[in-house]
């Protein structure tokens, strides 16, 4: 009697306690959050237009574009910021390089020469409304601003992180950055040789000499247009407060750090329209029905960063979000693989189809490698020795064992430094040349060429990887690999820190990295092998000949033509041959899309391309 | 009990002095600044962002001038990769969505396990305390962040994917526990933190309850219990006016323990449920190598920790007249 008077009280207690909790704390629970409308000062009514999109990472470091270099940064950017010119949306993958005007009135027009440049604003673009404007109205853009956000990647105030991209390119630039950083306070109105403003809507750039990539550049959202007057009033929190003319505005408040960001419609936004040209399948996915109308086609755009994959998952089949990248260990919920490595398909269950979602791939422009350092004394050099013993470690090495052991298969084992998709990149992702794997009699025959028959007499090589993933089992596999020829390593997992410390001190000397072109074109890749770029610069691998350095200079100085082609391919050749890393693969990301998403066509080149999503029923 | 509080306190300050310079030191045995910088940069870069960091510095320059600004509680000193926002900043913006998940994570867990450790300890031998000890082993056994994924998939998704294909999403989705997010205000509070808040309890609760039974346990056993029981007072008497009041020093320790993990925050559920929280920022300025913030929380929880040693000497003065502080 006692006991169970005691257990009663109890369970009172405990009931009164749950209840009132839940009680107290649901009364008002009355708002979608699917709506967007949870965040104070971004809330969209029920007839607006809204995305749910998801950013896998805790957020953008900074939305200046000068200071930004991540794909979240440039992402985050793009909804609020504007280049001179764009990536054709709908002309991939066909035209992957297509580049169209965006805050142009055409493309820029270049002298006979390549070295002047003459550019024509479009009129009628307006920053947005904000009030480090007089009656905080957005201001006209003009050729000034131009100039003015360009000078700003000089500034080391600013702590641009692309100074590299005008490096050497613009006429003077050079020598204004140096006399301003120089001097007690930097002079934004000092004036550069090669940048001339015409009037108010034209301006001419003049190069050093000829650069290709130049053009690429303008299409990167490091170079996009801000006004002076925000820059000023905002300081450092320029950082945190965007002032573009690009088709999506940020309010401070809208964007909680690590969490989400809403982006709402520019209602000044400058005319700009849906393209009208499409290729079969386009048409064939729908993508032609909203041609011709007026941009941005939504109303607001929230987004959800996500740290962690399964939430994302989830959200993403719970139709939270509108879609999403399929993470490695989610691929086989979603897809059937049917062939063998280089014939493999792909088809997404019907559990999928069933609910309408549809899938996309998209090739990444990657290139992802084990480096070796040139410098190293034992396993750098140029000489045969040296050169065998790093064939000979590229030879043991199985990639597509690794692809298919960690990536599902979908990732491109390729020959060379040039990703698939660029002009360079051999036939069939092989080049005769190669010395990629697994080809063990081969590998121990170089091996014992080198001097260390069955790895005999070579010490054990230090390679270092980072922390995190299930980069200790990739390792383990590359340590199983180079056991097969009896060389040994000393597995360094550390964290990204020491793993960047040790490159960039040159003391790691094999070390597995990875890197994605900024830019469609070769000459971004064979750059991570030019001789002055060397660590802590982009050339981890200290790779240093004359003649491979004079090809670059050739390079980065011609437009596209099969005797640009031809240099290229002998630069690859001249990488293979001396084998300063062991590779390659790119990774191809794979995405689900719910069916009230139209007109996505997912890409990781650029990412402007939010203005044309729309939203179904 | 002020003498005795301010003594704590004067000897405790080189043990928070030498956290804080281990910390430091810690922190720059590899170069932080080339972590922060990336892959591809140049000397010049390195050297600029040294001195703009004041890295350049000698180690106990950086050493003194961090300590004065904590001193003066002057958190104004920028967020390294996040300009634009003050080390106050984040720690403003991070400590709702924290408490809003560790306070009524340890309440509900301390009175759960108090209530399951008593029933447990009264029922000592019997078939409900081996069940109880049972899930209480089972649920301290089992990973945390299994819980998180069970309980994201089975108790917010499963339900709102049926709310969905139900046409019920409008009324039940914005109710039920969501998958992931935060929203400030009580009002969304039940939908995006109870669920993680339930999985933490289910989690402590294993640990909890087992060490409240233990102390109840010890308590059944003692001679003013059996005192109590002659002079026929009743088992609820005894249980939670006798027993529960001469257990109170182990439970408040306990709970004054847990007291600084309200701040440091659950990194785990942060994560998967995407809470700006501390424990979130914390771990996002680890990875970015951020030292304003990383050496700034850890002084902050380093003092948390001390302050709630000596607040628990406190209250067993309070709790236990036995206890005198000298």
């Amino acid at each position: 009697m006692t006991n169970n008077r005691f257990l009663r009280s109890t369970a009172l207690l405990l009931g009164v306690l749950a209840s009132s909790l839940i009680v107290g704390c649901n009364g008002s629970a009355d708002q979608d959050p699917g709506t967007g409308g949870g965040t104070e000062g971004g809330g969209a009514s029920a007839e607006e237009k809204v995305l749910h999109l998801p950013m896998r990472t805790d957020g953008p470091k900074s939305l200046d574009p000068v200071r930004g270099s991540t794909v979240y940064d440039n992402r985050a950017s793009s909804f609020v910021y504007e280049t001179l010119i764009q990536y054709a949306y709908f002309k991939r993958p066909s035209d992957a390089t297509a580049l169209e005007p965006l805050l142009l009135a055409e493309m820029p027009t270049v002298s006979e020469d390549g070295l002047t440049y003459n550019f024509k604003l479009k009129p009628g673009v307006f920053f947005h409304d904000d009030p480090c404007f007089p009656d905080s109205k957005g201001r006209e853009m003009k050729a000034e601003d131009v100039i003015y956000s360009w000078k700003r990647m000089a500034d080391n105030d600013n702590d641009p992180k692309s100074w590299w991209l005008m490096e050497n390119t613009i006429a003077g630039f050079d020598k204004y950055r140096e006399e301003q950083n120089a001097a007690e306070k930097f002079d934004y109105d000092a004036p550069v040789e090669g940048m001339k403003v015409i009037n108010d809507y034209e301006f001419e750039i003049t190069l050093q000499e000829p650069v290709y990539r130049f053009l690429y550049t303008l299409a990167m959202f490091q170079l996009a247009v801000v006004p002076r007057e925000a820059v000023e009033m905002y300081g450092s929190k320029f950082d945190l407060h965007p002032v573009g003319t690009g088709p999506f505005t940020l309010k401070e408040e809208d964007w909680v750090q690590g969490k989400s960001m809403v982006f709402n419609k520019n209602p000044n936004y400058h005319e700009c329209y849906y393209p009208t040209e499409f290729t079969p399948e386009d048409i064939e996915k729908g993508f032609d029905k909203d041609q011709g109308k007026r941009l941005p086609l939504v109303d607001q755009v929230e987004v959800t960063m996500f740290v962690e994959d399964q939430p994302m998952w989830l959200s993403f089949s719970a139709k939270d979000v509108d879609y999403t990248q399929v993470p490695a260990e989610n691929f086989d919920d979603a897809f059937t693989k049917r062939g063998r490595r280089s014939n493999r398909t792909f088809e997404l269950k019907s559990d999928y189809e069933s609910e309408d979602i549809s899938w996309a791939s998209v090739p990444l422009l990657d290139f992802i490698f084990y480096g070796f350092n040139m410098d190293d004394s034992l396993i750098g050099g140029y000489d045969e020795k040296s050169k065998k013993l790093r064939q000979a470690l590229c030879l043991a090495m199985d990639w597509d064992e690794r692809n298919d052991r960690f990536y599902n298969g979908i990732n491109i084992i390729y020959d060379g430094p040039i990703p698939p998709g660029l002009a360079g990149h051999p036939e069939g992702h092989n080049a005769p040349e190669s010395y990629r794997g697994p080809d063990i009699p081969r590998a121990k025959k170089l091996l014992a060429e080198a001097g260390y028959p069955d790895g005999e007499g070579l010490p054990v090589i230090e390679f270092y990887t980072s922390r995190g993933g299930n980069n200790a089992e990739q390792v383990e596999m590359l340590a199983r690999h180079m056991e097969q020829i009896g060389v040994k390593l000393d597995i360094k997992l550390v964290d990204f820190s020491t793993l960047i410390e040790n490159v960039n001190t040159k003391k790691a000397p094999f070390f597995s990295f990875a890197w994605s072109s900024d830019y469609p074109d070769a000459e971004n890749n064979l750059a991570l092998f030019y001789g002055p770029y060397e660590s802590p610069g982009a050339n981890h691998f200290n790779y240093k000949r004359d003649d491979y350095d004079q090809m670059y200079e050739k390079i980065r100085t011609m437009p596209p033509s099969p005797e640009r082609l031809k240099i290229v391919e002998s630069m690859r050749s001249m990488l293979l041959e001396d084998a300063p890393y062991a590779g390659s693969m790119a990774r191809t990301r794979f995405y689900l899309i719910n069916p009230r998403l139209k007109n996505f066509k997912p890409s990781e080149d650029f990412y402007n391309w939010v203005k044309y999503l729309n939203v179904g029923e | 009990m002020w003498a005795y509080v301010f003594r704590r306190l004067i000897y405790n300050i080189p043990v928070y002095l030498t956290i804080i310079f281990v910390v430091m030191a810690l922190l720059r045995v590899n170069d932080p600044v080339y972590a922060f910088l990336g892959k591809n940069t140049t000397q010049e870069d390195i050297d600029r962002r040294r001195e703009e960091f004041g890295l350049d510095r000698p180690f106990l320059t950086q050493y003194g001038e961090f300590l004065k600004r904590l001193a003066f509680f002057d958190f104004s000193q920028e967020s390294w990769s996040r300009r634009g926002r003050k080390v106050s900043d984040e720690i403003a913006g991070a400590v709702i969505p924290t408490l809003s998940l560790t306070i009524p994570a340890l309440t509900l867990t301390s009175l759960i396990s108090i209530f399951v450790g008593m029933i447990s300890a009264f029922f000592r031998g019997r078939n409900l305390d081996r069940g109880l000890v049972f899930f209480a082993v089972l649920g301290m056994s089992i990973s945390f962040l299994v819980y998180i994924i069970l309980g994201q998939y089975f108790i917010a998704y499963l339900p709102q994917k049926y709310f969905e294909s139900h046409d019920m999403k409008e009324t039940w989705g914005s109710v039920w526990f969501a998958i992931q997010g935060y929203e400030p205000g009580l009002q969304h509070w039940f939908h995006y933190i109870m669920l993680p808040v339930l999985i933490s309890v289910i989690v402590a609760m294993g640990y909890d309850t087992r060490f409240y039974r233990a102390v109840m346990v010890e308590e059944t056993g003692r001679d003013y219990i059996v005192t109590a029981r002659s002079k026929g007072a009743t088992q609820s008497k005894i249980m939670f006016v006798h027993m529960l009041r001469n257990a109170l020093i182990p439970i408040v320790t306990r709970i004054m323990i847990t007291l600084p993990f309200l701040i440091t925050g659950s990194i785990l559920l942060e994560m998967y449920f995407n809470i700006p929280g501390m424990g979130k920022t914390l771990i996002t300025a680890i990875n970015e190598k951020n030292l304003p913030i990383i050496e700034t929380f850890t002084s902050l929880f380093a003092g948390l920790f001390i302050l709630s040693n000596i607040l628990t000497d406190v209250l067993y003065a309070i709790v236990d007249p036995r206890v005198r502080l000298t």
